[in-house]
């Protein structure tokens, strides 16, 4: 079983975990946004084979989501913060 | 007691020795297919059968041939029995108990004499895969063919009637696991506890120490005894305070991260490491001759074992073949037993024999054929004889040297392969060694190890030393002592040669590569002539490794005969891929305890003493009813009623962020939502998609107070946690508050009358009017009072702390008795808000609705600046909506649809077609009429009393579109 270093509670079970997809964000002005734009928003994910970063949260622990880099093929978790550090 | 009469019929049993596992003091019983046979505690069934002089313990599973003990260590099918309730139990490894029932599975009329051993004589007509061939057309046929081959073709019985076993599960944590206490893994544990880690040594035996258990130490130059080494390694593992030992356990498989799944018995173990060695030995591997699956055909470790541990030998003339120093091992253990070794059969030219006994054997008169192998075991139901020829020149038999040899055991003894699973499952690669003709492990992923025979290494101190460096580097990887510098070499290409390349003799008769479903080698040469010479494919069509050895006794055999048939060297044909499980697990070990977890309220043991029917609502236990829905939905009508509403999801909102928020996350308006006031809103995803409904209070200046449906609430704090989280949480605490507080629905007219029995607070409705929150101590409990409708009487939802919440509820009752109050379960509210047409999030709506369609227009606001959803609504109202939810009233007042059922309108030709469905219906007590909502197209759905057709069982049932609330649609009972 995968294991995913929560910021907060460090290395636990995958079991303990929610996942939440690839990291996207709403966008700022959706009033602005062409039906195409909004349906991009809404339903495509560019699901790449490579390191990917993407939601998580500790839904049997703190309740923290943050976000994991991990690589889609090998599954090998690269690093894990917090979504306040996303640009750090 | 042991009698005479015992000794008389274990004529097999040896005279006590040293090192066996046996209590000979003590004779227990059991029976085999109905015959009464003699043991003793430590033996096994088959080592008990053996003792007794049975060789049949099986039938094969498609030409129904006998079988009997080949590798007597757990990893064939040959001794696969039932006992009493327990299918596919293997003899040779389950210990014999008194009184214990054994059985021979998969046999008709009876195991010795099984009439469907016929079917072998139309093996001309079921070469592989003939069943995908033939049992495809007629295709209607399929159920009879099940039937037949499920018969003919199986393994033991499962009777359904079993009582459930009692299974569980432990959780494990260690620095180290050692999968494999033989020699190596011993060592290795030792090397990574004296390093300071943690240790857990699993091996599947009964005890400790491999193959030294049984055999002679090659180095060993001494006269064959049980290895000298296994002492001092025992002794110091006992007395290592880092290691704890597990026996009778099968490491089932490596998942990622070094989590570990095992079994013992009916507990299974999950365990978390950090380093991993595999130490899980090697198999002997049979070798591929005519009727080399006769009884009497066994491994020569299987033989050693036997004699050994349990002291039963299985045959007093043998005949030993081998391509190898470890024929001449079991050669000469057996003859120091004083048994008759009637002939070594070897391979090789006598110059590359170096064992240490042959001038011992050769000068005791033991006949040695070297460049011989062996054509045929001789017998119909148990070896008479074996049949052996010389090998030429160039590697051919030459048949004109064939002779006949007498002899009832055959010990084959041609090689090893390493048992190299665990470490595939772990990522690790492997290439076939010219060098020692194995398929080695060359690399495993960091912090994975691989030691002794499962690297390759065979001899007992090149293993130990290796080991013991290996395990310390394990636990260096955990984090635990220095690095070593591996000094010790893997001496696999410094030893003798120890696995032949010839792994079949071609023949005239049946030669088995894979015992578990009866392929033979032309099987596999036929499979690849139709094209399927991959080794992957090869697997899945002739079902070799896929049977209960799960490739044990075959994989290295097949890789070698499809090398062979496609001219590829072995290390171009690859390998199949190991999976977990290892070796068999029952599904009671997998499943564990049967255990469901329940969420049950404070009130749960007062709804069971008062006759509630209890419900499984999500993860909650709730009263259903309380014997009669009707009379309880009555009582909330016409007097006053309480229903226990503590799953309902409770949040709380603090700070001066809330009210955007509210904005965000509703659809509806919260800015204007005053101090006191309570608001009803719609949760929609960005799809607009009805996610949640509830209300949501304005406690106090900055506090928030929300209640979600019962199932969605830890959806619905998910959801908020992540919004919060992600960008909307600037000045916002959010607090789940669904155990803290407790909910109780007191609801009636008579529930004003009730509640100011119990408060000071003013209850009349200027002073705390509908739709309001007010505190208030109720039985001296402070509470959260709010005024709401779900029902559509006036009621109160009391809201109080969970440790309090039984003093609640029953002085409510108390206060309420002198009005009849009575507890109402689920049933009776879902038809008290359905006579008010109202929605239930989940049950009206699906995964599609939209609220605009969903009959909840009027909560949502399209000229909100932006709410999640918004968007989507936007076009989804412009588009027009697709389909209305409604209320209908059927005409027949006692038939009431199912829900789910299909509103039906014929179309041009007459044809019916689905125009909607059913999605609440009941039958109102208080309107004696049966009611319901419904999804239809929105022509329909906007006439009022417009009238359609559900379908139902067949028959057309008319309803009649409502629009209103069927129960005091002006909702005055409400504001009373």
């Amino acid at each position: 079983m995968l294991l995913l270093t929560c910021p907060n509670c460090g290395d636990r079970n995958v079991s303990e975990f929610r996942f939440g997809g690839e990291l996207s964000s709403r966008p700022k002005d959706p009033s602005a946004l062409s039906s195409a734009e909004w349906a991009n928003y809404l339903y495509m994910r560019n699901n790449v084979m490579d390191a990917q970063t993407e939601w998580w949260h500790h839904n049997a622990g703190c309740g923290l989501w943050f976000l994991a880099e991990r690589h889609t093929r090998t599954n090998e978790v690269i690093k894990t913060y917090p979504y306040a550090k996303r640009n750090a | 007691m042991r009698t005479e009469q015992d000794t008389l019929i274990t004529p097999n049993r040896l005279h006590p020795k040293e090192g066996e596992v046996i209590d000979r003091a003590t004779t227990i019983r059991f029976t085999f297919d109905g015959v009464e046979y003699p043991a003793h505690p430590g033996d096994t069934v088959a080592s008990a059968l053996t003792a007794a002089g049975v060789q049949v313990l099986s039938r094969s599973f498609k030409y129904h041939r006998p079988r009997g003990l080949l590798c007597c260590s757990g990893h064939c099918p040959n001794c696969l029995v039932q006992i009493g309730d327990e299918p596919n139990v293997r003899a040779c490894t389950r210990p014999v108990e008194a009184g214990m029932e054994v059985r021979a599975q998969n046999v008709w009329p009876s195991l010795k004499r099984d009439l469907l051993s016929l079917t072998q004589l139309g093996s001309r007509f079921m070469p592989v895969g003939f069943y995908y061939k033939t049992f495809i057309r007629p295709q209607k046929l399929w159920p009879l063919y099940e039937h037949t081959l499920r018969h003919v073709a199986g393994l033991g019985e499962v009777h359904i009637d079993t009582p459930l076993g009692e299974f569980d599960k432990q959780y494990l944590h260690t620095d180290v696991v050692i999968a494999g206490g033989g020699p190596a893994g011993i060592s290795a544990a030792l090397g990574a506890a004296e390093g300071g880690a943690q240790v857990l040594l699993f091996d599947e035996n009964p005890t400790l120490g491999g193959h030294l258990r049984f055999t002679v130490p090659l180095d060993s130059s001494s006269t064959p005894e049980v290895s000298k080494d296994l002492p001092e390694l025992l002794e110091a593992a006992n007395q290592q305070p880092n290691i704890a030992v597990f026996t009778d356990t099968s490491v089932l498989g490596w998942y990622q991260d070094n989590w570990l799944c095992a079994v013992k018995g009916t507990r299974l173990f999950k365990i978390r490491t950090k380093s991993v060695v595999v130490a899980t030995g090697a198999y002997e591997v049979p070798l591929i001759f005519d009727n080399n699956d006769l009884p009497g055909v066994m491994l020569g470790s299987a033989v050693q074992r036997l004699v050994h541990l349990f002291g039963v030998l299985p045959g007093k003339q043998v005949v030993i073949v081998t391509a190898n120093e470890d024929g001449w091992d079991v050669a000469a253990d057996l003859q120091s037993l004083g048994v008759n070794v009637g002939a070594i059969v070897d391979e090789r030219e006598p110059n590359a024999c170096s064992s240490p006994y042959r001038d011992g054997l050769v000068n005791a008169g033991v006949p040695v054929f070297y460049r011989h192998t062996i054509l045929e075991a001789i017998g119909s139901n148990a070896v008479r004889g074996a049949k052996i020829a010389r090998i030429d020149e160039r590697a051919a038999i030459s048949p004109t040297t064939t002779q006949s040899l007498n002899c009832n055991l055959i010990v084959i003894s041609m090689g090893w392969t390493p048992a190299t699973e665990l470490a595939y499952m772990t990522g690790g690669k492997s290439e076939y060694n010219e060098e020692c003709a194995k398929i080695l492990p060359v690399s495993s992923p960091p912090g994975v190890y691989v030691v002794g025979r499962a690297s390759g290494t065979h001899a007992v101190d090149s293993q130990i030393a290796e080991a013991h460096q290996i395990g310390s580097t394990a636990a260096a990887f955990a984090g635990s002592g220095e690095v070593n510098k591996l000094t010790a070499q893997s001496s696999g290409t410094l030893e003798p040669r120890r696995t032949s390349d010839r792994v079949c003799v071609p023949g005239n008769k049946k030669r088995f590569v894979c015992y578990c479903e009866d392929v033979t080698d032309e099987d596999v040469e036929l499979a690849i002539a139709e094209g399927y010479d991959s080794i992957e494919l090869l697997k899945r069509y002739s079902t070799i490794s896929m049977g209960p050895c799960q490739g044990a006794m075959c994989s290295m055999n097949t890789i070698h005969l499809c090398a062979r048939a496609n001219d590829w060297t072995v290390q171009e044909t690859g390998t199949t891929t190991a999976r977990p499980p290892t070796t068999p697990v029952t599904l009671g070990a997998l499943a564990g305890q049967n255990m469901e977890p329940v969420q049950t309220t404070p009130i749960h043991q007062w709804h069971l003493d008062h006759g509630a029917a209890m419900m499984v609502a999500g993860l909650w236990l709730r009263p259903n009813h309380y014997g009669d829905p009707a009379a309880e939905a009555m009582g909330v009508r016409e007097r006053v009623g309480l229903i226990d509403v503590s799953p309902l999801g409770k949040l709380q909102l603090t700070g001066p962020g809330v009210p955007e928020l509210l904005e965000r996350i509703y659809t509806n308006r919260w800015e204007n939502l005053r101090v006191g006031r309570v608001r009803y809103g719609v949760m929609c995803n960005d799809e607009g998609v009805v996610l949640n409904d509830g209300v949501c209070a304005h406690l106090n200046d900055e506090t928030w107070y929300m209640t979600t449906t019962s199932t969605g609430a830890t959806t619905i704090f998910e959801w908020l946690q992540w919004w919060l989280q992600s960008g909307w949480g600037e000045g916002i605490h959010l607090t789940d508050l669904t155990d803290v507080y407790s909910a109780f629905n007191l609801a009636g007219p008579q529930s004003r009358a009730v509640l100011e029995k119990l408060t000071e607070r003013d209850l009349a409705s200027k002073a705390f009017p509908y739709m309001r929150i007010r505190s208030a101590k109720i039985a001296d409990v402070p509470c959260r009072l709010l005024r709401l409708g779900f029902t559509g009487e006036l009621s109160y939802e009391v809201h109080c702390p969970s440790g309090y919440a039984l003093h609640v509820w029953e002085a409510l009752m108390e206060a309420g008795r002198e009005f009849g109050i009575a507890p109402f379960g689920v049933e009776a509210q879902r038809i008290l808000r359905l006579e008010k047409a109202h929605i239930i999030v989940g049950q009206d709506t699906d995964a599609m609705s939209d609220p605009l369609s969903a009959n909840m227009a009027w909560a949502v606001k399209l000229d909100k600046p932006d709410f999640l959803g918004k968007p989507s609504l936007m076009r989804i109202s412009d588009e027009g909506l697709k389909q209305l939810l409604v209320g209908f009233k059927m005409a027949d007042p006692d038939v009431v649809p199912d829900e789910g059922l299909q509103i039906v309108e014929p179309d041009a030709d007459g044809r019916l077609k689905i125009i909607g469905w059913v999605t609440s219906s009941r039958f109102s007590p208080t309107l004696a009429a049966a009611i319901g909502l419904c999804w239809l197209p929105p022509e329909l759905a906007s006439q009022d009393g417009a009238p359609f057709t559900i379908r139902i069982d067949g028959h057309l049932k008319e309803a009649r579109v409502q629009h209103s609330a069927f129960y005091d649609p002006d909702g005055e009972r409400l504001r009373m």
